[in-house]
């Protein structure tokens, strides 16, 4: 009894429905969660550069909360912990309307934005000092030397680790499986145990994780190029 | 393209590897002189660990234990994550299943069931505040069950207008229930009574199954030499009244399931 490898058996009908929705459902986690960490992780940048110590040590605990507990367990705490501490008709609109979507997204971008202002750190640190120091003496003001002098270079030299960043949010969308947010990962289990055609179902999956992955680092490779800046 | 050809190549070597051990089954057993049983070890109480010993104990292990002791050799068991029970088989990693398995028509076409020794009555639990008390109430609510379940297939197929959401493990999806997110949990009737009993939120088990589930060793497809001997033990067991004390043990009169056996070890018919 050898092994039929059959693509097609997975690729069809309500197999291939599964497929798309659960694409799309990872596409849209991605995002909603990618416009968080940003949003969230140039606030946290903005919020350290202020110089009060108490709120340099709350972003400095921020980063270390979410480097270092695991992103399934920040998952669990999430969906089964912080809706438990809110009263119950906001628990219940919750659960009405798609919770865990919503609480899978936050849980994905506020971990992703703890190294998204990581980087953009790193990248304002890379530029000497002194640039900032010759924009004030020419007169300059603090928003003015940032905003036209350090910003526009640190930026730059933050955009790969970014897309780094968006890969690896893309690939940890997976991870809302466990909580029965129906994403590509969650639709392949779904078919593999409706079909048993362990191969394929994964085969599918990881080539369309795989099409997708590329594309960010086509996106990335493309970007580096062009935001280059010619130095002598 | 690369990608499916190795993929594909995997494929034909795993096959390969399955294709030599079904030479005979029964006859290569007999010579590693051991019987590897897959079981669950998280369900109880057919397979789970003995608080005090550790072990892997329960009905679905007995059971086991009774294959091999009629084959004459030590028996191993592995423990197995329910969606891979049957791949685990059919990649020739374990000799027999003994995990909770419910007969399927989707399940009959990978592996062969032996005579039913267990029969599973599937039920759905929910919170007694959300009104919800028969199996009509359930149509176009959330209903949860373990991810790769018959249970889950059941509810798709006999309450097509619910929503399903499934969870890795019991606990995930009980935690579902309690929180308000699903609005009932479909599973083994064992499983939703002891949970409902440990519950601090209020819950009850619609009385009406869902659905009758007969369990069957799950073995690999053309062994028959090797099915024949195990269906020959079942029967034995049954005739004999070894699997009345054996389920009396783990599931009668002073468990905290109480149940008696009204089922017959017989092949399973879809």
């Amino acid at each position: 009894m050898g092994y039929v490898f059959d693509l097609g058996s997975v690729l069809n009908g309500k197999y291939l429905d599964w497929f798309l929705i659960g694409l799309a459902t990872t596409l849209a986690l991605t995002m909603a969660a990618w416009c968080l960490a940003m949003a969230m992780g140039i606030i946290l940048t903005l919020v350290r550069m202020i110089p009060f110590p108490p709120l340099g040590w709350f972003v400095a605990l921020y980063v270390e909360y979410h480097r270092n507990v695991p992103l399934l367990v920040q998952i669990f705490v999430w969906y089964f912990g912080v809706p438990s501490l809110l009263p119950r008709p906001a628990r219940q609109w919750i659960n009405a309307h798609h919770g865990e979507f919503l609480l899978a997204a936050i849980a994905l971008g506020l971990a992703a934005a703890a190294y998204v202002a990581e980087d953009i750190r790193s990248g304002i640190r890379s530029i000497p000092k002194a640039q900032y120091e010759s924009a004030r003496s020419i007169g300059f003001g603090y928003l003015g030397a940032m905003g036209y002098v350090v910003l526009p270079q640190a930026l730059r030299i933050a955009v790969p680790p970014l897309i780094n960043q968006t890969l690896l949010l893309f690939k940890n969308t997976s991870l809302a499986m466990a909580i029965g947010v129906g994403e590509l990962t969650y639709r392949t289990r779904e078919v593999e145990s409706y079909t048993f055609k362990t191969f394929e179902a994964f085969a599918v999956a990881t080539a369309i994780y795989l099409a997708i992955s590329f594309g960010i680092m086509a996106l990335g490779s493309w970007s580096g190029h062009r935001l280059k800046l010619e130095t002598r | 393209m690369k990608l499916f050809s190795v993929l594909g190549l995997t494929a034909v070597l795993a096959s390969g590897l399955s294709g030599t051990a079904q030479a005979d089954q029964l006859a290569d057993i007999k010579a590693r002189g051991k019987l590897i049983c897959g079981t669950l070890g998280t369900a109880e109480p057919f397979s789970f660990q003995h608080p005090q010993t550790r072990q892997i104990v329960g009905y679905d292990v007995d059971i086991c234990q009774k294959v091999a002791d009629a084959l004459g050799v030590a028996l191993e068991l592995k423990g197995i994550a329910v969606e891979a029970r049957i791949p685990e088989l059919l990649q020739g990693r374990v000799d027999i299943l003994a995990a909770n398995l419910g007969y399927t028509p989707e399940r009959a076409q990978q592996i062969d069931f032996s005579h039913s020794y267990f029969v599973s009555q599937q039920k759905l639990l929910t919170t007694k505040d959300s009104g919800i008390t028969t199996l009509e109430g359930l149509a176009g609510k959330k209903v949860t069950a373990i991810k790769g379940s018959s249970s889950e297939q059941g509810v798709r197929r006999l309450i097509p207008t619910a929503e399903t959401v499934t969870f890795q493990d019991t606990s995930s999806a009980f935690l579902a229930l309690a929180q308000d997110k699903v609005d009932a949990f479909c599973g083994s009737e064992l499983i939703l009574v002891k949970l409902a009993k440990q519950s601090k939120v209020p819950m009850l088990v619609i009385e009406k199954s869902l659905f009758v589930e007969p369990w069957g060793l799950g073995l690999r497809k053309g062994e028959a030499a090797f099915k024949d001997q195990v269906n020959g033990v079942l029967g034995k067991l049954a005739s004999s009244g070894e699997l009345d004390t054996i389920f009396g043990k783990w599931l009668g009169e002073g468990t905290a399931f109480n149940i008696k056996r009204d089922y017959k070890v017989e092949e399973i018919k879809s």
